[in-house]
């Protein structure tokens, strides 16, 4: 159990540190490779805690994420070389007054919230994963479903609103031209 | 014995043991290029090297032949790119200054290359390790480190110290005194990361000299005299001048890293290039975010020239947080609509999947390029050297100016002195010349299919073709029937090979209207060929190969089918005969040739007088086709583009310098 | 005890891969070579390219190993011959193996060069045409082992392996697999021939020598993956179960190590029509299949 808590601490640690790198660093890439290694010591915080597939689909999910993100970043950013002096913080003033109120409010019902009683034995990964495809195929299909379809859609929107339209970009040129 | 370009250390138990181990495993990156090697009848694959591609993964670097001066400076450059121990093989090279004096020197034959690698690994074995190894030198390496103030870029000065306006340390910059050098760095601190206001707006700021006023990119209300950060977001300022703004932003500090196997002294020219380029377009920098990250252009402070016009920030209105539209406003557009960092990129003249001595600039957008600038490093100079020249020399000269097609130049050049000097070599020796000529055709056409096989991975074909090539060239008629069935089942497996068609096809397009010479006119069913109506080929069976198409596919299959053809051209002829110089008694007269040769119909026009070679001048296939790399590699994808200029099978050595 | 088993019998295979690397690219076949060539490549200098991105230009590499040794852990070699069996086995595979994406991007970014920068770059375009093909036929193997564990989905091919079972999903993977280790056709983040060697243009001495020993126990990792999805593990007649999983861990890297030698490099955007166009459609095929055979004829 301690040593369970230790390695929870640590990954925690590691993941808001990370995160703080997030913005502390000068770099696109860094900033988004940063913030990869935050979620994936999200990830294997949920190992710790024996929530072996979150873990693991967490670990998965966020390399791929966020390298697509790395390029997007410094395809569109105008932060060429990554390696100047970009600061990653904006708007300071209304950025510290939202984090600090929403990390008041997370720590607020982590704290206040009725949690139940702690859990002494966890079922083993096998029969985690079974449970979590019945859930996931069963009650909560709609939802994830539907979740999907929603998203998949707003990526083919946003991406046929990103394209611009041909005639009008070209007014465009022309009156930046002018 | 020692090496050169030994690795610093004292020749301890361990480091004998590592050095045995480096004398048995070379690596080496071959100067100017494999093919050249090859056409010169080396065979590097059979003495137990490793050709690799990048200097930074060899340790032997061999000279084969005499290194053009073009070539020097970058020699330079690619043998300080080679990690330390390092070893150069001269075969037949000669001078080769500023490079260090060879480890080892043989001549240019296959011996010589066995020899010399024996001789090499003594070396290598006996001294990669020295106490005092030197550091090596040269003009195009040079980098000069200058101080400059953060606050006050204006301020630049040779030694360390403070700024007199603010009284800040001043920082190191670097700047190459010839080109960009940087490559022969050795681990060297990122301390310059470090220092961001260094290489932020310095170089900028300084072109425009004078007083100008700053701004923020993202809060363009902020306006400040001075550089500095911007009060409201901490971000850099920049400088905002009616009209006029730093138009080079997104040109960055990738280009340099490229190690390009020879930037040398060739950097400002490419830089130069920015202008040439003409991208009037590139203005409206004001709302850029950030500017740093320029590091790459090192030693390029000449940015002026690039401007554009930005449109003057309204005040008081906050442009769009993190807007695309407004950031990318008035950079230059992609065909697809997309904004992207365009950054410039050398490839040669020693890169391995183009024509040795060829230097290609590619300005890339994302991976697409955007533009480009090829010129030959290798260039020919003048065909007469001096006021006149003995025949004799002037047929040598010519053919050892195309190392690539020697024989087919040696053929121009006495048919033409034979057409001044009225002599007829004869019927036989027509044949034989026929046949020499398309003998080489074989060779170089497999010379240039090794070559695609090196650029597009195609490894068996790299190894196979190469291998035939050098068994054919050279070969008697007999010889070259004896390899005419691996030959005819070569050509027949690689328009066979899986993805070949997916890799080729529609690549490097080439239209109707285009000039193009030589392979790539008759693979877009264009007739032109010097052969077509000669009498002595007709003879021996030879018609004009055409392909439809116009694309890499189409040459390849057209190079293949032609491969086909020689073969039976030169059974046909049934002897070889390269031409001797022609015995010309002191006649004077003018006279021109024109011979097909592996890339094109190459013209030659000589002036004698009294048996003496006093004017010539020489039209080539690459002349016309090195014209086609603009068309043919813009808005392609980057291995595309390559392969497209692989396609044109250019010979650097012919393009005029 | 089975971890160092299991990382000397890594250590072998990737020295066996090595000497048949050379052979298929450079045609010597040569014992000691890969020896020598170590040796060699350690006492060359270790070169800092200019105003690189250090952190990232060191942990690239590093990262590399990390990811491919994950990898190896969850691939059973014999009986009780596995670094850690976990019961989401196939799924850590896949985890593990995400990072060999991440650790080309910070390798080819580091070192600020433009060939290595576009080689990664590019690799992450590759990634997106391989990483369905990756998962959907774990996705059908899995469904008729009824588990994620490797193990387990060792143990289902006992009457018939999967590659007849399923043998669409076997070349799927293949393919993608070729993709993951970045072998020949689809080399794009190190073409020798466009790139000069792309990511590892800018490495030298003993971080190239780390890069390229990465490499290798990648394509140990996908061979040993190929050979536990499909080709029925350490199942076999005759000989020990750790011989049987070595023949075939073997042959098939040097299958995949030398089938590009015979074919031209194609894009990355070639091969993202094809898995996505063909490949996708091919492994939804193959899914429902397999679904079908596990209900109507369970084998």
């Amino acid at each position: 159990m301690t040593v369970q808590m230790i390695f929870l601490a640590f990954f925690g640690g590691a993941a808001v540190w990370f995160g703080v790198v997030v913005f502390r660093t000068h770099s696109m890439v860094r900033s988004a490779l940063a913030l990869l290694f935050s979620q994936t010591a999200i990830g294997a915080m949920f190992l710790v805690m024996q929530a072996e597939f979150l873990g693991v689909l967490q670990i998965m999910m966020m390399a791929t994420e966020m390298s697509i993100m790395a390029i997007f970043m410094v395809m569109f950013m105008m932060d060429p070389g990554g390696l100047g002096g970009m600061d990653m913080s904006h708007q300071k003033r209304f950025s510290i007054g939202a984090g600090v109120s929403a990390a008041v409010v997370a720590i607020a019902v982590a704290l206040l919230s009725d949690w139940g009683p702690a859990a002494e034995q966890v079922v083993d990964a096998e029969a985690q994963t079974r449970a979590l495809g019945m859930e996931l195929l069963g009650r909560s299909m709609m939802i994830f479903e539907t979740a999907g379809i929603t998203i998949l859609t707003a990526m083919i929107a946003a991406t046929a609103v990103a394209i611009p339209v041909q005639n009008l970009s070209s007014k465009d040129d022309k009156e930046a031209s002018e | 014995m020692t090496l050169v370009g030994a690795r610093e250390g004292a020749m301890s138990g361990i480091r004998r043991a590592v050095a045995a181990a480096m004398a048995r495993d070379l690596s080496a990156f071959v100067l100017p290029g494999a093919s050249v090697a090859r056409a010169m009848g080396l065979d590097l694959s059979g003495s137990h090297l490793r050709l690799v591609g990048t200097p930074r993964h060899a340790n032997l670097l061999i000279v084969v032949g005499p290194l053009p001066p073009g070539l020097r400076d970058a020699a330079a450059v690619t043998y300080a790119q080679i990690p330390r121990p390092r070893a150069i093989l001269a075969l037949g090279a000669g001078d080769i200054a500023p490079l260090p004096d060879a480890d080892v020197s043989a001549p240019l034959t296959q011996a010589g290359l066995q020899s010399g690698l024996a001789d090499l690994r003594r070396v290598i074995a006996a001294g990669a390790f020295r106490a005092d190894s030197g550091e090596f030198n040269a003009p195009a390496l040079e980098v000069r480190v200058e101080y400059t103030c953060p606050m006050h870029p204006e301020i630049v000065r040779d030694a360390p110290g403070d700024c007199p306006k603010c009284g800040m340390t001043l920082v190191p910059r670097e700047t190459a005194s010839d080109g960009h050098g940087g490559h022969g760095g050795h681990d060297m601190p990122p301390e310059d990361r470090s220092n961001p206001a260094d290489h932020a707006h310095a170089g900028h700021a300084e072109d425009a000299g004078g007083a100008g006023t700053y701004t923020c990119p993202m809060h363009p209300e902020v306006i400040s005299d001075a550089p500095g950060k911007c009060p409201k977001c901490g971000m850099f300022l920049v400088k905002a001048e009616e009209g006029e703004s730093h138009g080079h932003g997104h040109r960055h500090g990738h280009g340099h890293g490229g190690h390009g196997h020879g930037h040398g002294s060739e950097a400002h020219g490419a830089h130069g290039a920015h202008g040439a380029h003409g991208h009037g377009d590139h203005g409206g920098h004001g709302k850029q975010q950030d500017h740093s990250g320029h590091d790459g252009h090192d030693g390029h402070d000449g940015h002026a020239g690039h401007g554009g016009h930005s449109k003057a920030a309204i005040d008081g209105i906050e442009p769009h947080f993190m807007s695309m539209v407004e950031l990318t406003e008035g950079q230059p557009r992609s065909s697809d609509g997309l904004q992207m960092d365009w950054i410039e990129v050398p490839f040669g003249p020693f890169f391995p999947g183009l024509p040795a001595g060829l230097r290609l600039t590619l300005t890339l957008d994302g991976d697409t390029v955007a533009g480009s600038e090829v010129r030959s490093l290798v260039g020919r100079a003048e065909l007469v050297d001096g006021p006149q020249m003995r025949v004799a020399d002037f047929v040598e000269r010519l053919a050892a100016m195309m190392p690539l097609s020697p024989v087919a130049y040696r053929t121009l050049a006495c048919a033409a002195i034979e057409e001044a000097a009225s002599v007829d070599p004869g019927h036989d020796a027509r044949r034989g010349r026929a046949a020499a000529v398309e003998r080489e055709r074989i060779a170089s056409h497999l010379n240039w299919l090794a070559e695609f096989g090196l650029q597009s991975g195609f490894l068996w074909l790299a190894a196979r073709a190469g291998a035939l090539q050098l068994a054919v060239q050279g070969a008697d008629v007999a010889g070259i029937a004896a390899q005419a069935g691996a030959i005819r089942r070569l050509t027949r497996r690689v328009q066979a090979a899986p993805l070949m068609r997916m890799r080729l096809r529609r690549i490097a397009r080439i239209g109707k209207d285009t000039p193009a010479s030589g392979p790539v006119d008759r693979a877009r069913g264009g007739g032109s060929d010097a052969r077509t109506g000669d009498p002595t080929l007709k003879d021996l069976g030879f018609e004009t190969r055409v392909r439809n198409g116009g694309d890499a596919l189409a040459r390849l299959r057209l190079r293949c089918d032609e491969i086909a053809q020689s073969l039976d051209v030169i059974a046909a002829a049934g002897r070889i005969a390269v031409p001797q110089v022609p015995d010309v008694d002191r006649v004077s007269g003018e006279g021109a040739a024109r011979i097909e040769t592996p890339r094109g119909a190459a013209q030659l026009r000589v002036k004698l007088t009294d048996g003496r070679v006093v004017e010539a001048d020489l039209d080539t296939p690459s002349d016309v086709n090195i014209a086609l790399v603009e068309t043919v590699t813009a808005q392609q994808e980057l291995g595309d583009a390559l392969a497209a200029v692989a396609s044109l099978d250019l010979s650097p050595w012919e393009v005029r310098g | 005890m089975s971890i160092l088993v299991v990382l000397l019998s890594l250590a072998a295979g990737a020295y066996a891969l090595a000497v048949i690397e050379r052979w298929a690219v450079h045609g010597h076949l040569s014992l000691t070579g890969p020896a020598w060539a170590a040796l060699a490549l350690l006492g060359r200098e270790s070169l800092l390219a200019r105003k690189s991105d250090r952190l990232f230009f060191e942990l690239g590499p590093v990262l590399l190993l990390v990811a491919g040794l994950m990898a190896v852990a969850v691939i059973p070699l014999a009986p009780g011959l596995i670094i850690t069996d976990l019961a989401t086995g196939a799924l850590f595979l896949n985890a593990a193996l995400a990072y060999v994406l991440v650790a080309l991007i910070m390798a080819g970014w580091g070192p600020n060069g433009a060939y290595a920068m576009i080689a990664g770059w590019r690799f992450l375009g590759q990634f997106i045409a391989y990483a369905m093909l990756i998962v959907m036929p774990i996705t059908a193997v899995a469904m008729r082992a009824e588990s994620l564990s490797t193990v387990e989905i060792v143990a289902s091919q006992e009457q018939l392996w999967n590659v007849l079972y399923q043998p669409m999903g076997f070349i799927l993977f293949v393919v993608a697999a070729m993709g993951l280790a970045w072998l020949p056709p689809l080399d794009l983040p190190d073409a020798t021939g466009e790139l000069a060697g792309g990511v590892e243009a800018e490495y030298t001495g003993v971080r190239l020598a780390v890069l390229r020993l990465a490499r290798m126990v990648i394509i140990l990792a996908l061979a040993g993956a190929t050979v536990t999805f499909y080709l029925g593990g350490w199942l076999g007649p005759w000989l020990p179960p750790w011989a049987w999983s070595a023949i075939k861990i073997l042959v098939v890297a040097a299958a995949m190590l030398s089938v590009g030698r015979y074919m031209p490099r194609i894009r990355e955007a070639r091969y993202l029509a094809l898995s996505w166009k063909l490949g996708i459609s091919l492994a939804l095929a193959n899914i429902f299949v397999v679904g079908v055979i596990a209900l109507v004829v369970p084998i």
